[in-house]
């Protein structure tokens, strides 16, 4: 899919191709279902002029079966119809997401250029929209149906009055639709000013921990009464508009009516019309504005499924951000990861080799510095934007697999990302991690608390984002998931940042121990005195490159910058 | 929100009966008597004036029957087009009329629901949290509103225009009246058939596309961590799976929709047939016209769409009213308990002193014991007493109970035995509003109001001007930062605007803590989230913005307790030490022996584990390893 050139016209042509066995078995239920809607009126006109006027009693029977038969085929038609063009609308918006979803979270990463709140608007909402040209499909074509079927049966009747009516009412149609514009801006921001009220209360409430702790109770709600106020400002012009078009087209179809059976009812006294003929005519004038209404509709709906499948191509068409070379994973080496005069961002020529065995603390002057570092150890930056080699295992990263890469390395962010599940699940990672060695990290990263506050304990369920987790509770979790997972290699970025003093004593001597083991190599960019005591070396970055370096006894005794840095 | 949470609070948070909603809709018209009855009227007359149509065209095809002449017809032709100018004005006054109505009933009980929400007394809201009170400000006054704003006023429409005509139908010929009533038993089987099984179909479908949504989300925010677990295939497979699960529920909506529609076009056929039927009938015996049959049937036939808007949106107007039920049960909590609660906080110096009024403040914690429910002690034998200005620091690991002694400190907790005194004033004699305005808590909750950067600042003191907003935000250290932002204080932040940083959003919130000027300070973890760099400047920031008042502050970095005047050290909810940094070093307890790892050079950890001693591991020379 990413390979070719993706459009929003792709998209749709695509999902039509996809979906065709439903969307053509599906059009053609509903072109029949609103051809026999568009024969009803004509049938009523038919009863009352065969039956009802003669007082036949087999014409009326005969009649009813007929009527009979018409419902039940217009039933059918529509029930059978519109599930297979909702379940082609249903499977390919689904189809659109899980697609979305696999490009957003490409191991490679993705070039959409989107941030998380776009990316997530647009599986919401814009696969749901770009799927809807199934849906346009089915009921445009519908529509055409009835407005031929109507249009034959009023030519059949009288040819100048069946002209008439096929003029006129779509001129009404349309006359009424200039008010569209008006309309729909103002229920625009009728739903903007709604929108925006309830966001206010959603985000007030959330937030009322916060408003309490300073006595802003009072002040919120003022403000909300302010907002909503507004709110009721607009959509009460919203609702004069809407007023104004409701009685503009009672009034005009009325109008409408009227010239319709005054003109039929002159042809009936001339004796050009049967009664059941004046009936059917007046009947379908009434009839004929439906499907004409939907063909407008079909083309905003097409409108919007357009502007949706540009955004959702923008996504299904990035390029991977970074390449995956094609070598499997080397054999361990005495150098674990090395960075080779690395220029990024702000790494003006960093050096850096963490061995096998050794716990490596980075301190970073500048945290702008550690980021770009983190970045590019987490894969984050793509080849051609980083002057120099990073080595894994002596062999340069970007020859190898992107899986033998993440095989060996593995970053755990400062912002700890948790998934809603079991503490068990986001401690396992997708591995199938013996329980113990899930203990056992827990217990090295000094977060027992977080199973033994709970019943349910190492099963307890964890929301979205940890979010009923404290943010110390967060990141020991995070690292506990860490240790877990027992990398070659494991690289840290300020992982204790919201642990207090005392806790992080103790997580600072568990993690050391459960990185002991000879193979492995650690990395802990951080300034906290605790996780830099239990490292073996520390590397300090400024301006960019290594400034200086030793254990943390040394550069705490002789480097008065280091000891500010780290002794805040 | 989880799940548990949710069903804790559904039970905290009251939900009206049927009868107490309808009479609080009841007292909310009869407030508005003019405009509730002028409405009512138009509409009932605008609907009325619809019926005129169908019984002209059967007059016509009477006319046409009895060989009329063209002024007859024409005539006719001109009472459909007065009719039709005079129901276009009736509905388009009596349209707006009626959402001016509706609309500002909802305004006024959406606003008591949320300001009954944000006072919810701390005694419930740390019961209930915040779960159950987002939803219903949130998701039922949008749901409400948008049934107000769209289906509502069709669904009026649509059930008077079902009324009159069945009226002009019984008013045309009885008989023929009771044949269209014909269909009304297979359309109310229909309904009661399709409302037993949509309503649950609806709430499962909004849990099943909320699922969807936060599963997406997660997967999407933690990006960088699903790639560095390799987890990808894991999470997308989650997603589809949630995304097909709501998918199914969909299909079986619509297809549940599907089988209303048919039940109801066998409803429509039977009373269509039925109604043409008895026309034939009465007109072979001249009991009625062929004009009158024409218009039963015409009147039965322009049933179709208003009797299929009412059965395809009752479900929603019944969600509709199960929202209105949780709001009003929301308006029925107790509002502000005093209106000065509501009024803006005067500016307080302490130190300034007023009648009767607060002046520096002293604070008084005695906890005999405290205890969550019927969970295990958190603390005891705890007493802690703050002088004027002074500020006190606690230290301890998770768990040791300082968030809990933060929180009764500043009265957000009852204590289960155990008082706390503001200036000699027990916290349970003093109004709630007086107590929040005077003792200010900033806990670990960081939250960034959206907004301009000025409104949230505002919250805490809605009259200050710029001059004092930027006069906080410099004393808390945001000068640098603010001078970067391209639209200074009206800069959008929060949900929407710009992303803040943690230490920001904590910046921010000692900022407001500033403006609101409390007696009293309490902060809980309020620096802990910094990022490293950010960590010493926020502890500057939150010196300044607690200068002169009366300070609680749980420590998480050692550095922040060196600099306080007293220091707590808690362990399994008991104080263990106490004293200035001075007293505690020489005292050569735990705060000793933890400063002093902290602090200097060397393994002086105390070597209570089992575990190999990482720091005494033995040291390599650069790059050189044992392979």
């Amino acid at each position: 899919m990413a390979a070719e050139k993706t459009s929003g016209g792709t998209v749709l042509r695509r999902a039509l191709r996809r979906q065709r066995a439903r969307v053509v078995a599906g059009t053609v239920l509903l072109c029949t279902h609103q051809a026999a809607e568009a024969l009803v009126p004509v049938a009523i006109a038919v009863i009352i002029d065969r039956a009802v006027a003669t007082g036949d009693v087999g014409a009326l029977l005969l009649s009813l079966a007929g009527l009979a038969v018409l419902f039940t085929v217009l039933a059918f038609a529509y029930r059978t119809g519109a599930r297979l063009a909702y379940a082609a609308l249903e499977q390919e918006a689904h189809l659109l997401r899980v697609e979305i979803a696999r490009s957003a979270l490409d191991p490679r990463g993705n070039r959409s250029g989107m941030r998380d709140g776009e990316l997530l608007s647009v599986t919401a909402s814009d696969a749901e929209l770009s799927a809807l040209v199934v849906r346009v499909a089915g009921l445009g074509a519908a529509a055409l149906t009835a407005i031929v079927v109507a249009a034959v049966a009023l030519l059949v009747v009288d040819v100048p009055l069946g002209l008439g009516v096929l003029v006129g009412v779509p001129l009404v149609v349309v006359a009424l639709q200039r008010m569209a514009p008006l309309l729909s801006r103002r229920s625009a921001a009728q739903q903007e000013a709604l929108a925006a009220t309830t966001s206010l209360a959603v985000d007030l409430v959330s937030g009322l921990r916060v408003l309490r702790g300073i006595g802003a109770q009072g002040h919120a709600a003022r403000r909300y009464a302010a907002a909503s106020r507004h709110a009721l400002d607009v959509t009460l012009r919203a609702a004069t508009t809407k007023g104004l078009h409701l009685g503009l087209t009672t009034t005009v179809n009325g109008l409408l009516l009227a010239a319709v059976a005054g003109v039929a009812g002159w042809l009936a006294i001339q004796g050009r019309l049967t009664i059941g003929e004046l009936v059917a005519v007046v009947g379908l004038a009434q009839f004929i504005a439906e499907p004409v209404q939907t063909l407008g509709y079909c083309v905003q709906l097409s409108a919007m499924a357009r502007a949706s499948a540009g955004r959702v191509a923008r996504v299904l068409g990035a390029e991977p951000l970074t390449r995956s070379g094609s070598a499997a994973a080397p054999h361990p080496a005495p150098s674990r990861l090395a960075l080779d005069t690395i220029g990024y961002a702000g790494l003006d020529g960093l050096c850096l080799r963490v061995g096998a065995g050794e716990v490596l603390g980075v301190l970073a002057h500048d945290p702008s510095e550690a980021d770009a570092l983190v970045a590019l150890l987490s894969g984050r930056v793509p080849r051609e934007d980083y002057r120099g080699t990073l080595y894994v295992d002596g062999v340069p990263a970007e020859g190898l697999h992107i899986d033998a890469v993440r095989g060996i390395l593995l970053v755990e962010q400062h912002d700890v990302a948790l998934f809603e599940g079991t503490l068990r699940a986001n401690l396992a990672a997708g591995a199938d991690a013996d329980e113990a060695v899930l203990r056992a990290a827990v217990r090295a990263a000094a977060a027992e608390d977080v199973l033994a506050a709970h019943p349910h304990g190492i099963d307890r369920l964890l929301t979205e984002r940890g979010a009923n987790l404290s943010g110390g509770q967060r990141q020991r979790v995070g690292l506990a998931r860490a240790l877990a997972a027992d990398p070659p290699v494991l690289v840290l970025h300020n992982p204790t940042t919201a642990v207090d003093a005392v806790t992080e004593a103790l997580l600072a001597e568990g993690l050391a121990s459960a990185r002991a083991a000879a193979a492995r190599g650690t990395v802990l960019i951080t300034n906290s005195p605790a996780l830099l005591r239990v490292t073996h070396r520390v590397v300090v970055i400024d301006r960019g490159r290594v400034v200086a370096e030793g254990p943390h006894e040394q550069l705490l005794a002789g480097d008065g910058r280091y000891r500010d840095e780290v002794l805040r | 929100m989880s799940v548990e949470s949710t069903a804790a609070t559904r039970q905290l948070l009251p939900t009206a009966t049927a009868r107490q909603t309808w009479a609080a809709l009841r007292v909310e018209f009869v407030r508005l008597p003019g405009l509730s009855a002028t409405a009512g009227t138009l509409l009932v007359a605008a609907s009325a004036t619809g019926l005129v149509a169908p019984w002209v065209l059967g007059r016509l095809v009477d006319d046409v029957i009895a060989g009329s002449d063209t002024p007859r017809i024409v005539a006719w032709a001109g009472v459909i087009a007065g009719a039709a100018v005079l129901a276009g004005v009736l509905t388009a006054i009596g349209a707006a009329l009626t959402a001016r109505l509706g609309e500002t009933v909802l305004a006024r009980l959406r606003e008591r629901v949320l300001d009954r929400a944000l006072h919810l007394p701390s005694a419930t809201l740390e019961r209930a949290g915040t779960g159950d009170l987002v939803a219903r400000a949130g998701d039922d006054v949008a749901v409400v509103t948008n049934v107000i704003a769209t289906s509502g006023p069709a669904f009026l429409g649509a059930l008077l225009s079902i009324v009159l005509t069945a009226t002009g139908l019984f008013a045309l010929d009885w008989r023929l009246g009771l044949a269209g009533l014909a269909a009304a038993p297979a359309y109310a089987m229909a309904l009661s058939w399709y409302l037993r099984r949509s309503v649950p179909y609806y709430a499962r479908e909004r849990v099943a596309t909320g699922e969807r949504a936060q599963v997406m989300a997660g997967a999407l925010r933690g990006a960088a961590t699903v790639r560095a677990y390799r987890t990808e295939d894991a999470h997308v497979g989650r997603i589809a799976h949630r995304s097909a699960a709501a998918r199914d529920l969909s299909l079986e909506i619509f297809s549940l929709h599907m089988r209303l529609g048919l039940r109801m076009n066998r409803s429509e056929f039977v009373g269509l047939a039925a109604v043409l039927l008895v026309g034939f009938l009465l007109v072979r015996d001249d009991l009625a016209t062929v004009g009158a049959a024409t218009t039963a049937a015409l009147y039965f036939h322009r049933l179709f769409n208003p009797i299929g808007l009412l059965l395809f949106q009752s479900d929603s107007v019944l969600q509709a009213g199960a929202s209105l039920a949780r709001l009003v049960g929301v308006t029925s909590l107790p509002g502000a308990a005093s209106p000065d609660g509501c009024g803006p906080a005067t500016p307080r110096r302490p130190g300034a002193a007023e009648p009767g009024g607060p002046g520096p403040a002293t604070l008084e914690v005695v906890v005999d014991r405290h205890r969550y429910d019927d969970g295990p002690v958190v603390l005891r034998d705890v007493t802690l007493t703050l002088a004027p200005g002074e500020r006190v620091a606690l230290v301890g690991a998770s768990g040791a109970g300082k968030s809990t002694l933060a929180g009764i400190a500043a009265g957000i907790i009852a204590p289960t035995r155990g008082a706390v005194s503001l200036r000699g004033v027990p916290l349970a004699d003093l109004d709630e509003h007086r107590v929040r305005r005077e003792i200010a808590l900033i806990s670990q909750e960081v939250h960034v109001f959206a907004g301009t950067l000025g409104d949230d600042l505002r919250l805490a003191n809605p009259d200050a001007t710029d001059a004092e907003l930027t006069a906080a935000l410099d004393l808390v250290g945001v000068t640098n930062w603010l001078r970067a932002l391209p639209d200074g204080l009206d800069t959008r932040v929060g949900e929407g605007g710009r992303h803040l940083t943690a230490a920001q959003a904590q910046q921010l919130a000692l900022a407001r803590l500033v403006l609101a000027d409390p007696a009293v300070a309490v902060l809980d973890e309020a620096t802990a989230e910094a990022g490293s760099a950010g960590a010493r400047d926020l502890d500057r920031a939150a010196t300044a913005a607690t200068e002169g008042r009366t300070t609680l502050i749980v420590a998480h970095r050692l550095s922040q307790a060196a600099t306080a005047d007293r220091i707590v050290v808690m362990e399994h909810g008991r104080v263990v030490e106490h004293g200035t940094h001075g007293q505690l070093l020489e005292s050569g307890g735990g705060y000793s022996r933890l400063w002093r790892s902290w602090s200097t050079p060397g393994p002086v950890l105390a070597k209570g584990r089992d575990s190999e001693e990482p720091a005494a591991a033995p040291r390599r020379p650069l790059g050189v390893s044992p392979g």
